[in-house]
C-alpha cells in the first residue's frame, strides 16, 4: 500500500503562500489557525530558503504516542488523522510534534485551548463520508474523490509535492540528479556569485 | 466632485470627512456580468455572468448608459447597441469595439468567435495555443482568444497573432513585420563647418525594412502603411469589392487616396493587404533613437529628491515646461531640495513595490479573509544597521516622514532584503491617513478587513514626461520609533 507523503523542494519554493491560501480556502480554516505555513530562513541574504510546512504524517507518529485519550489513528494510505470528538485540547501533541503542526483555537478569554486542528492531507476526518458535519470539523475529503491535497496541486513551481512517497522520492531524485541542489543547483552562481554550504 | 466607481470603496472613498459631492457607486465584479475580457497576452475571452449582481450594485455598462442618459446623449452613444431595461447588450458592446478597433487589430474578435472558443477550450494546443486538427470549423486555425492584432472584420477569420513580428509565418497565419510607424524616411539636418563657413547638411535615413519581410509577402522588401493610394500604386485596388470601394471613397471625400487601413471602416484595405501576404501597418525598422521624445536615448537623470545632491548639477531633471497643459515644475523642486539640504533631513531612500498576497490598491484583496490574514499590517523594510542607529526593533511601530512633510505610522520590518540607506514599502495599503484609522469613514460593512497607511502619502513630486507616469519608486524619508 502506498504511503502518502509531502515533500517541499526548498530549491524551488518562492514563498508565494499559494499553498497556505489554498488550504485555508479549501477547508475554511478559521483566522489564526494555520494547517500549513511557509518558513523562510536567511531572509534577504544569499542562501535564503523557503520551505512550506504542515503535518508530515509521520510513520510511528510522536503525537499519537503522547496523546492521553488516544485520538490519533493512521489511515490505510498512511495519513495521520485524529478525532476531534475525543480530543480534549491538552496540547501534549504540540510538544511532541517536531514540526509544530498541531494548532489550537483559543476558546475562552483565559487562553484555554479548543480541539486540536492540523493538516489532514485533504483526507477529511474519521468518518470517510463527505458530510457537512465532517466538513465543519475537518474540511473536505479530496483523497476520497481521488484527488491529491490542494496545496500541492496549486503550487505553481511544483516545489510542494504530495502523493505516494515512492513516486515523490523518485521525482525529487531525478530533479537533484539533473540540476543539483543547494549552491550546486543550476542558476545559483548566476544569482548569488558565491557558494554557500547546504 | 468625487465619484468612486468600484466593487470596493477605495482609499479615496474613505479619505475625506466631507459629506457632500462624494459619490460611491457600487460596481459589479466581472462574475456578475457578461462580456469580453482582455488578458495581458493580448488574447480575449468571453465571460459569462456567474451570479446576479448582489446588493444594489450595477455593472459598468448600465452605469455608463445611465450617465449618458442623464447627460442627454445616450441615443447617440448607444445607437448601435441594443439596450433593454437600461442594460446595454454585452455582445453589441464588443461589436462596437470591433468596429472602432481596426487600428489596434481589436476588430476580428466578434462575440460569436469568442464564444466558440470558450465552448471548445479543449480543442486548443496548450503550447502553440492553436486549435487542434479535430477542431470544429468555427475555430479552425485560430489561436486561443484571438490575440490582437486579429486583423480586419470577423468575416475574414484572421486567426489572431500569438507572437508579434514573427516573419516566419504568413500574415494570415498570425505572422507579421515591424510596424512602419514613423514614416518611410527620416531627414536629419545638421550644421557643419566647411571652408570656414557654416553650411547645413542633410542626411536621409530609410525607415523601412531592408531585405526583411514575412513569409508569403508579395512585396519582398520594406513597405509603408497601406492606404487606398498605395493599393492603387500596386494595382491591388482592383481586388476591392464595390461596396468596399464606395465606403472608402465616401470616407475620403476629395482625397480618397489618403484613406488608410486604420480608418477604412469597410475593412477592405486590410483584407486586400492580407491577401497579398502583407501586414496593413507596413514593414519598417525598429528604432533605437526615439527622436520625438525628450531623451531620444535614455540618459541618467537624478531623482527630484535625490540622496546624492552633488550629482544634480551634472544630471539634472528635465527643464521647466508645460506638457499637455500640465506644468512640470520638477526642475525647481529638485533645485529647492538641494538648496534646502533635504537629503540631510531625510537620509533614507524610499522605494515601493508589491506583495504577492495583495493586488493594486489592495481594497479587493484586503477584503479577502484568506489573504488578509497573511499581511495584517502596513510596514516598512529597513536595514538592521539603519534600524540600530535609530533604536528600532523588528515589528515595532515607527513613523515614516516623507520629504514633502507627510507622515505614516507603520510597522518596521528589520531585514537585509534592503541595503543600508534604503527602505521599502508595499503599495497595497490604504484606510489609514497620517496615523489616523479611517475605518469609520467606510459605509457600514464595506470596510476591508485590513487597513493601513498608503505609501503614496510618502512618495513625492515627479513624473515621467513621456508617459505621464508618477514617481513612486524614488523618494526620500526619515524613520523614527513611534
Ligand atoms: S505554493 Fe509552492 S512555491 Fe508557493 S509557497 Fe507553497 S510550496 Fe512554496
Ligand atoms: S502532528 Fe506532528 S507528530 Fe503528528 S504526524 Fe503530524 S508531523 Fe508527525
Amino acid at each position: 500500500m502506498a504511503r502518502m507523503k509531502f515533500l517541499c523542494d526548498a530549491d524551488r519554493c518562492i514563498e508565494c503562500n499559494a499553498c497556505v491560501t489554498a488550504c485555508k480556502n479549501e477547508h475554511e480554516v478559521p483566522w489564526g489557525i494555520n494547517r500549513r505555513r511557509v518558513v523562510t530562513i536567511n531572509d534577504g541574504q544569499p542562501g535564503e530558503r523557503s520551505v512550506s510546512m504542515a503535518c508530515m504524517h509521520c510513520t510511528d507518529a510522536p503525537c499519537a504516542a503522547v496523546c492521553p485519550v488516544n485520538c490519533f489513528f493512521t489511515t490505510a494510505d498512511g495519513v495521520v488523522l485524529h478525532s476531534k470528538d475525543l480530543c480534549i485540547g491538552c496540547g501534549y501533541c504540540f510538544y511532541a510534534c517536531p514540526f509544530g503542526a498541531p494548532q489550537y483555537p483559543r476558546v475562552g478569554n483565559f487562553g484555554s485551548r479548543g480541539k486540536m486542528d492540523k493538516c489532514t492531507f485533504c483526507a477529511g476526518g474519521p468518518d470517510p463520508a463527505n458530510t457537512q458535519a465532517n466538513f465543519v470539523q475537518y474540511g473536505t475529503n479530496r483523497l476520497a474523490e481521488g484527488k491529491l491535497p490542494l496545496c500541492a496541486e496549486m503550487c505553481s513551481t511544483k516545489s510542494l509535492l504530495a502523493g505516494d512517497g515512492d513516486i515523490i522520492a523518485k521525482i525529487y531524485k531525478e530533479r537533484v540528479a539533473k540540476r543539483g541542489y543547494g549552491s550546486g543547483a543550476w542558476g545559483w552562481k548566476t544569482a548569488y556569485r558565491e557558494t554557500i554550504a547546504g | 466632485m468625487l465619484v468612486v466607481a468600484d466593487p470596493h470603496p477605495t482609499t479615496w472613498a474613505a479619505l475625506s470627512e466631507r459629506k457632500d459631492n462624494t459619490y460611491l457607486l457600487p460596481i459589479c465584479t466581472q462574475f456578475e456580468c457578461d462580456g469580453s475580457r482582455t488578458a495581458s497576452n493580448r488574447s480575449v475571452q468571453w465571460g459569462q455572468q456567474v451570479v446576479k449582481p448582489i446588493f444594489e450594485s450595477k455593472n459598468d455598462y448600465e452605469v455608463m448608459y445611465l450617465l449618458a442618459k442623464k447627460l442627454g446623449f445616450a441615443d447617440l452613444m448607444f445607437k448601435n447597441i441594443k439596450v433593454e431595461n437600461n442594460q446595454p447588450l454585452a455582445e453589441d458592446l464588443l461589436r462596437e469595439i470591433n468596429r472602432g478597433g481596426f487600428s489596434t487589430g481589436y476588430s476580428g474578435q466578434s462575440p460569436e468567435r469568442l464564444k466558440a472558443h470558450m465552448a471548445n477550450q479543449d480543442k486548443f494546443d496548450l503550447v502553440s495555443l492553436r486549435s487542434t486538427k479535430d477542431a470544429p470549423p468555427e475555430i479552425a486555425g485560430d489561436y486561443y482568444g484571438l490575440p490582437w492584432p486579429c486583423w480586419g472584420t470577423p468575416a475574414i477569420r484572421h486567426p489572431g497573432t500569438h507572437q508579434l513580428y514573427n516573419t516566419n509565418l504568413h500574415v494570415k497565419e498570425g505572422g507579421g513585420t515591424f510596424r512602419a510607424r514613423f514614416g518611410v524616411e527620416r531627414v536629419v539636418k545638421t550644421k557643419v563647418m566647411e571652408d570656414g563657413k557654416e553650411v547645413e547638411k542633410e542626411q536621409r535615413f530609410n525607415l523601412l525594412a531592408e531585405g526583411s519581410f514575412s513569409v508569403g509577402s508579395e512585396l519582398k522588401d520594406g513597405y509603408p502603411e497601406f492606404t487606398y493610394g498605395v493599393l492603387k500604386k500596386l494595382g491591388w485596388d482592383k481586388d476591392l469589392t464595390d461596396p468596399e470601394r464606395e465606403r472608402i471613397e465616401k470616407i475620403g471625400g476629395n482625397n480618397p487616396d489618403n484613406v488608410g487601413w486604420a480608418i477604412d471602416l469597410s475593412g477592405g484595405i486590410i483584407r486586400v493587404a492580407l491577401e497579398h501576404g502583407c501586414i496593413p501597418f507596413g514593414n519598417g525598422k525598429a528604432r533605437a533613437a526615439a527622436w520625438n521624445l525628450l531623451d531620444p536615448v535614455p540618459v541618467h537623470r537624478e531623482p527630484i529628491y535625490t540622496p546624492r545632491p552633488d550629482l544634480v548639477a551634472k544630471y539634472p531633471t528635465y527643464p521647466k515646461a508645460v506638457r499637455f497643459r500640465v506644468p512640470d515644475i520638477g526642475f525647481d523642486v529638485q533645485k529647492a531640495a538641494v538648496d534646502k539640504g533635504i537629503a540631510k533631513q531625510f537620509p533614507l531612500v524610499l522605494t515601493s513595490g508589491r506583495l504577492v498576497e495583495y493586488e493594486g490598491g489592495g481594497e479587493e484583496t484586503r477584503s479577502n479573509k484568506w489573504l488578509a490574514e497573511l499581511q495584517q499590517d502596513s510596514f516598512i523594510e529597513i536595514n538592521p544597521a539603519d534600524a540600530t542607529e535609530r533604536g528600532i526593533k523588528d515589528g515595532q511601530w515607527v513613523w515614516v516622514t516623507g520629504a514633502e512633510n507627510s507622515k505614516a505610522r507603520v510597522k518596521a520590518l528589520v531585514t537585509q532584503r534592503v541595503g543600508k540607506g534604503v527602505t521599502w514599502m508595499p503599495f497595497h495599503f490604504g484606510g489609514w491617513w497620517q496615523g489616523q484609522d479611517q475605518r469609520k469613514n467606510y459605509p457600514a460593512g464595506t470596510d476591508p478587513i485590513v487597513l493601513g497607511e498608503s505609501v503614496n502619502s510618502i512618495t513625492t513630486y515627479g513624473y515621467d514626461p513621456a508617459t505621464g507616469m508618477q514617481e513612486p519608486k524614488a523618494a526620500l524619508c526619515q524613520v523614527a520609533a513611534a
